[in-house]
């Protein structure tokens, strides 16, 4: 029995920071990164059914990322989990959930595990696609926003709650393997102590091309580009008081001052 | 029968006087048996100690010796906060040792030197030797009475064994049979004397006619005072003869049963309370113990893995009940008693390690099970050390306590609200989960540019912390301690976003792989830096890195802020033309005063600004943890338990006209600004930081260098 879960490691931005030269992300020197606080969720459900179910469990954690995410990886993996993937190519640099969706379709085809966990989102972009994606290019059932798990390794069905809007829930079951999103709060994500982070670098990790997986740089575009990103401008309101007269003098004034003259 | 002329100087006793030679054979017999069971005691003790891991903590054998002795005939750790248990318990040693030497000097007389053909135990040595006997007999039964007396009618808290954090029907709730073994110990010790006594009486009265026992009988004034009572109520010499033969068979028998019970009772103090107090550790409040964090397995959750040191530790163990009541959780009503935790793990290694053989499989000492420590337990301890400090026999309960939380950090097993802060640890180096470039965002008040000591040499690099840096009611007396260091011309730096928390309480909460992480990285960053001293105003940090950074390679002299105000206000560097008018008491931070003994420089500073210090019952080394170390200050509190703060505020609320509750530590100012709201004392006093009160005492500061902007209107920097 094996579980695959996805994770990510996102930017926590600082309350002042600055942008790229391009303008199109925010200056790396100004966010932390860490675990995708959504993925500590996903990797917890994992591990707990496969400490529920005893040893012929496996918990693979993949990601796709430069080197720098290993401290992601290496955290999930000091949590318990087994081994780890990370895929990387320079191509990747600018993805969008789908082509790290495309990549990770490749991993689950390689790996052919009986269920695949994302977080809902992640907390740094949190567009909560690439799961969904995942399953669409599967071709596997799909849950997202799951809030209680039921499964038991080797069934053919999982029983699930997802959170709706308005407060309510739905149950649902679906067939394995299904790729399910997990949402905050299924389970108290356990702590990973620093010492065990760092034993975790014995634990293996898979690290893969574009090649290995028998993806091409154009196999893996995204479908979507970031074209600027800025701070939008505070709006603000004013109560303008007096005559109309002086009503009107203080309007005349915003106006020209807005438009700089 | 009698010696009737007999030279004076050959006086001595005749032993086993009158005794068939069956008699003799039989308490020889009885005699081995009783040391046989007492060796073979001793024996199972040191093999139970030895399942331990080896710690060598008795070496260097002999300066430990010395300083056992020490501390052993001065009685100065029993006396200390109890001078007349101190006494009674002195008299009770002094009278049982010289009784002890009386007996072994007539064992080596009589069966050793005696039949070689020496023999001393005659003439004047004799009659001394009495005398100093029936002191000594006097001494020890006055001190048993007293404990008696102590034990029935003082009837201490600290001497109930009863826990808080048992129910009624657990296995271990009140420990009655402690109890019981304790009136057993002094009856029979008492029970021992007194027929000794009575033993010297009728020996007296028997041997009346011969003037070798008679004319000297004043040698022996106690028995002989007795032996005239006896007389008095007609007891005649053949009476007073069968009388001796009696009590001379249940004294010594009484007393090589006590002998033989010494490893398996509570008399077993008398050793192991030496061997605990020669293993001591005198930094074991100040460092907690070393790890390999690089070694499969991590602090303690198995019996086995605390080490020999520790296992001698929980036997010996007196249940004096000095640190029960000394400890801020157990007078809080947390679950959480030093003795009942010592006591547990005894009866934890006496259930499992006594035996011939090891137990099948490893025992599990954190648990719910009897006898086990539970988590809550461990999670409730403030690691302010009054429980080592206090301790008359050595026993080192903090490094116990993080040594199993970090097993259990290992495990994961914690609050859940202490997860997020040791994230924020990992992540950014800091408890209050903000970023790095937050840490020095405080010096943007300053009007003046505080030096880059990553970048420029410094005399002095202020080595900040995580509450003064970035709490924001800290930040005031940071912001108060630069322009203090700015106003008395001091050349100092701080390594702005640099800085991480220097691992006090991230050790002390068990993550010990994180703790040295930010060691490592710390000392790298300080050895980059050129500068002379470090100072602090954080007693947690000025601790781990004068005590625990050394072990890591860290070696540098750090100063705290108290100290670095005592000199140089004493320099004449910082005038302070203001007279503050207040009555003060001052609290000592566990870390600066009982922990690293710097009890002086605060209340000189405090001297030096007239203020009128009243002082809390609980001071210097005595003194009451705020709540806030060993990590709980990340912990919230449950709102039916007495936080530790609230304690202490009802302690300064009772000093009349207090103005000032003066605390020198980030984590004390705001554990104990929350406990004097809880206490509904905000009207009545306030609680300042030391540097505050300093500050308001210079008056608005001139700053020497005008150029640097801002000197013309400067700031009280006082004013909170």
């Amino acid at each position: 029995m094996k579980i695959l879960v996805t994770v990510k490691q996102v930017a926590a931005l600082d309350d002042e920071f600055e942008l790229r030269d391009d303008g199109r992300d925010v200056d790396e020197d100004f966010f932390e990164e860490d675990l995708n606080e959504f993925d500590h969720y996903s990797v917890e459900e994992a591990l707990l059914i496969k400490e529920a179910a005893g040893d012929d469990a496996e918990v693979v954690i993949v990601t796709v990322g430069n080197e720098d995410t290993d401290d992601a990886l290496r955290t999930a993996l000091a949590k318990g989990a087994d081994r780890g993937i990370r895929i990387w190519d320079e191509s990747l640099a600018d993805a969008d959930g789908i082509a790290v969706a495309k990549v990770l379709a490749k991993v689950v085809e390689r790996e052919k595990p009986d269920m695949v966990f994302t977080g809902a989102q992640s907390a740094d972009f949190g567009s909560a696609v690439t799961g969904m994606a995942l399953a669409g290019l599967l071709g596997w059932p799909h849950a997202a926003v799951v809030c209680n798990l039921e499964y038991s390794p080797g069934s053919d069905t999982a029983t699930l709650r997802r959170e709706l809007e308005g407060g309510l829930e739905e149950i649902m079951t679906v067939r394995c393997p299904a790729v399910l999103s997990i949402q905050l709060g299924i389970n108290e994500p356990r702590y990973a102590s620093l010492r065990g982070i760092k034993q975790a670098k014995q634990k293996p990790v898979d690290e893969l091309t574009l090649d290995d997986l028998g993806l091409a740089a154009d196999g893996v575009t995204s479908a979507s580009r970031v074209r600027r990103m800025y701070a939008p401008e505070k709006g603000q309101a004013e109560l303008i008081t007096g005559s109309a007269a002086e009503q009107a003098t203080r309007l005349a004034e915003i106006i020209k001052e807005l438009r700089g003259m | 029968m009698f010696s009737s002329d007999y030279d004076p100087e050959n006086v001595t006793r005749i032993l086993f006087q009158d005794f068939p030679t069956w008699m003799l054979v039989v308490f020889y017999i009885i005699a081995i048996i009783a040391i046989g069971v007492f060796l073979y005691g001793v024996w199972a003790q040191i093999r139970k100690y030895r399942r331990g891991v080896r710690s060598g903590a008795w070496s260097p054998f002999w300066p430990r010796f010395h300083e056992m002795v020490a501390t052993v005939l001065s009685h100065r750790t029993i006396k200390r906060r109890s001078k007349m248990t101190g006494k009674m318990h002195a008299w009770i040693f002094y009278g049982f040792v010289l009784l002890f030497i009386g007996t072994s000097i007539i064992t080596l007389d009589h069966d050793i030197t005696g039949p070689l053909g020496i023999s001393f135990w005659y003439g004047w040595f004799y009659l001394a030797f009495g005398l100093v006997m029936d002191l000594a007999g006097v001494v020890l039964i006055g001190g048993l009475l007293y404990m008696m007396y102590r034990r029935k009618w003082l009837a201490l808290p600290k001497l109930d064994y009863t826990r808080p954090d048992r129910a009624p029907g657990d296995p271990d709730f009140d420990r009655s049979d402690y109890r019981r073994e304790d009136w057993a110990f002094l009856w029979t010790l008492i029970i021992i004397a007194i027929t000794g006594f009575l033993l010297e009486a009728a020996r007296v009265v028997w041997l009346q006619n011969d003037p070798m026992v008679w004319d000297v009988r004043w040698h022996a004034p106690v028995g002989t005072v007795i032996s005239y009572v006896m007389m008095g109520l007609g007891l005649s010499p053949e009476g007073g003869g069968d009388l001796r033969m009696g009590l001379w068979w249940f004294h010594g028998i009484l007393a090589l049963t006590f002998i033989a019970l010494i490893p398996y009772t509570k008399v077993q103090h008398i050793f192991t309370a030496m061997g605990s107090l020669m293993a001591r550790d005198p930094d074991g409040k100040r460092r907690m113990p070393s790890a390999d964090v690089d070694a499969e397995h991590i602090g303690v959750n198995h019996l086995g893995d605390f080490s020999d040191k520790y296992l001698l530790h929980f036997d010996a163990c007196t249940k004096c009940g000095k640190c029960h009541e000394a400890c801020p959780a157990n007078a809080g009503g947390y679950p959480l008693s030093p003795r009942d935790l010592v006591l547990s793990l005894r009866e934890l290694s006496k259930d499992t390690f006594s035996g011939a053989t090891m137990p099948a499989e490893p025992v599990q000492v954190i648990g719910d099970g009897p006898n086990m420590i539970r988590p809550e337990t461990l999670w409730s301890c403030r690691t302010c050390a009054a429980c080592i400090e206090i301790c008359p026999v050595g026993i080192e309960h903090l490094p116990m306590i993080v040594e199993m939380r970090r097993a259990l950090v290992e495990e994961g097993e914690f609050d859940p609200m202490l997860q997020p802060t040791l994230q924020s640890l990992q992540k950014s180096g800091n408890s209050m989960s903000e970023s790095k470039r937050k840490r020095p965002r405080w010096a943007r008040q300053l009007d003046f540019k505080v030096k880059d000591a990553r970048k420029e040499p410094v005399d002095v690099l202020w080595y900040v912390g995580d509450y003064a840096s970035l709490d924001p009611r800290s930040q005031k007396v940071t912001v108060a301690f630069a322009r203090i260091l700015h106003a008395a011309g001091i050349d100092f730096g701080i390594l702005y976003e640099d800085e991480q928390t220097a691992g006090n309480d991230v050790r002390r909460v068990g993550e010990e792989g994180l703790f040295q992480a930010l060691a490592e990285a710390n000392i790298e960053l300080l050895d980059s830096c050129d500068f002379k001293t470090i100072v602090t105003t954080d007693p947690h940090t000025y601790n781990t890195v004068k005590n625990e950074y050394p072990e890591f390679g860290g070696n540098y002299i750090i100063e705290h802020a108290s100290s670095m105000l005592e000199r140089l206000i004493r320099e004449g560097k910082v005038a302070m033309p203001v007279d503050l008018d207040y009555r003060v008491t001052f609290h000592d931070p566990c870390h600066l005063g009982r922990i690293n003994g710097d009890v002086e420089p605060p209340r000189q500073v405090l001297g030096q600004l007239d203020v009128d210090l009243i002082e809390m019952p609980r001071n210097r080394d005595n003194s009451f943890c705020c709540g806030a170390g060993g990590g709980r200050i990340w912990l919230p509190d449950p709102p039916e338990m007495k936080k530790p703060a609230e304690l202490r505020a009802t302690e300064a609320s009772a000093i009349e006209g207090l103005d000032v509750l003066v605390v020198n530590c980030p984590k004390c100012l705001n554990m104990m600004e929350d406990g004097v709201k809880g206490t509904g004392n905000e009207d009545n006093f306030r609680v300042m930081e030391l540097i505050e009160l300093v500050a308001e005492a210079m008056g608005p500061i001139d700053q020497p260098d005008p150029d640097d902007g801002g000197a013309s209107k400067p700031e009280p920097v006082g004013a909170a």
